[in-house]
């Protein structure tokens, strides 16, 4: 599949949300634990090694879970291929913790589904639609599905 | 001949020589999946390297743009990741051209074509708005008022308690059970009426029942309403909130962007 490699090079490159040196073991049997550069911009997880400008790849955390799996580590788990775990380790129980909100948020998905939830709310409390004081109110991307419903994140708890 | 030129010119371009990974089979995934997408249609790309138009199927989900060869094809052929992308009405031999273009040192630029003039209009405006940026601005806003409203009301707060660390790992914001209920909202079908890229978006939504005296209407160019925000790029802190550096202040975006959008509309109404 053709995507647009130079662009999301410069996408890397953007202030990120997360940033750090994490160990990272790749999806397939065999893949050992590196210590990558591992860095959080919009619903894309890049990952450097630790010296280098461009990143080796990048996942897309779209129809994705996030799971705790001890104390320092938590994998990204893709709905496409549920036996494939990529797994992060950490330096402190914390910063697993931090990391696996952030990815958990960082899903275009996930925030379109608490847009929803809002602006619900705020009709529900105040009768109005809050979108439409800036004409926004049509955009596709803010309605509820026609029936579907649209799954939120999964964690998994310890 | 030619595309050995082609790909010895990306690597010696590439830094690191090897082309970059992407997780693609999921993400061709998440442009097959269940989820509606946010936009469907037939356009014209312009080739890579020749300059024919190829008539493909396009799917837009979130800031991801994707093209299929034909409308029932299984898997994409590629996929244009639309953050940090602006997208321009542009000269060309075809018709209903539009270009989406991106702010880095040689990028490339994606030329497309609409079969209409509302059909390309619907895309440019789908398609400004696509990025993760824009959502998250438009999130964020929505949670304030929310906390805002809350507290006026001096009610129940939603949220859920914030996460304690030695147990079970939750999202901070409200989970994503609630569906809303029938109070007098009807819904738009969205997906449904998306189809061929045509449709504008007067047809797309029910209004809101509630609507006798608060003045909620279709909002399709009616007086009184605000020229909805441009999305922002990502660009330096210059529009940053006092209140919460790394986003962007939305009303100070929503002017300022505004004022920006009527004037290429009036640019590109005194070139036709």
């Amino acid at each position: 599949m053709r995507f647009n490699e130079k662009e999301l090079i410069s996408l890397s490159r953007q202030p990120s949300e997360m940033a750090a040196e994490l160990g990272m073991r790749g999806p397939k049997k065999g893949d050992v634990l590196k210590k990558r550069l591992v860095k959080l911009v919009v619903n894309f997880l890049f990952y450097f090694r630790t010296d280098e400008e461009e990143p080796i790849g990048a996942l897309l955390l779209e129809q994705c879970r996030v799971e705790k799996e001890d104390s320092l580590t938590f994998s990204i788990i893709f709905l496409d291929e549920a036996e494939r775990k990529y797994q992060f380790e950490c330096d402190s129980e914390e910063q697993c913790g931090e990391w696996i909100d952030s990815i958990i948020k960082a899903s275009y998905e996930f925030m379109r589904s608490n847009l929803i939830f809002y602006r619900t709310e705020i009709h529900k409390l105040t009768g109005k639609d809050p979108l439409e004081q800036y004409g926004i109110s049509d955009e596709t991307r803010f309605q509820v599905s026609n029936g579907l419903q649209l799954k939120a994140r999964e964690t998994s708890s310890l | 001949m030619n595309d050995i030129v082609e790909i010895n010119k990306a690597t010696v371009e590439r830094g690191r020589g090897v082309k970059m990974k992407l997780n693609e089979r999921s993400v061709a995934h998440y442009a097959t999946c269940d989820s509606p997408p946010d936009k469907t249609g037939f356009l014209f790309k312009k080739g890579e390297r020749n300059t024919a138009y190829h008539r493909r199927w396009f799917v837009l989900k979130g800031n991801m743009l994707f093209y299929f060869e034909e409308r029932d094809s299984r898997e994409p052929i590629g996929v244009i990741v639309l953050e940090g992308c602006t997208v321009e009405l542009c000269e060309s031999t075809e018709e209903f051209a539009f270009a989406i273009k991106f702010d880095c040192a040689k990028a490339r630029v994606y030329k497309m074509a609409a079969e209409n003039q509302a059909a390309m209009e619907s895309w440019v405006k789908a398609l400004s708005r696509a990025s993760f940026d824009y959502m998250r601005l438009v999130v964020k806003e929505l949670e304030r008022q929310l906390e805002e409203v809350q507290e006026a009301q001096g009610g129940v707060s939603c949220k859920p308690k914030s996460v304690r660390r030695n147990q079970a790992i939750r999202s901070r914001l409200p989970r994503m059970r609630h569906r809303p209920k029938k109070s007098g909202v009807a819904w738009c079908k969205g997906p449904a009426a998306m189809s061929n890229g045509s449709i504008e978006g007067a047809s797309s939504c029910a209004s809101w029942d509630g609507s006798e005296d608060s003045g909620i209407h279709m909002s399709t160019g009616t007086e009184g309403v605000r020229a909805p925000p441009v999305p922002p790029r990502r660009r330096g802190a210059s529009l940053e909130s006092p209140f919460s550096p790394g986003t962007g202040c939305f009303s100070k975006l929503h002017d300022w962007y505004g004022r920006e959008v009527q004037e290429l509309r009036a640019e590109w109404l005194e070139s036709q």
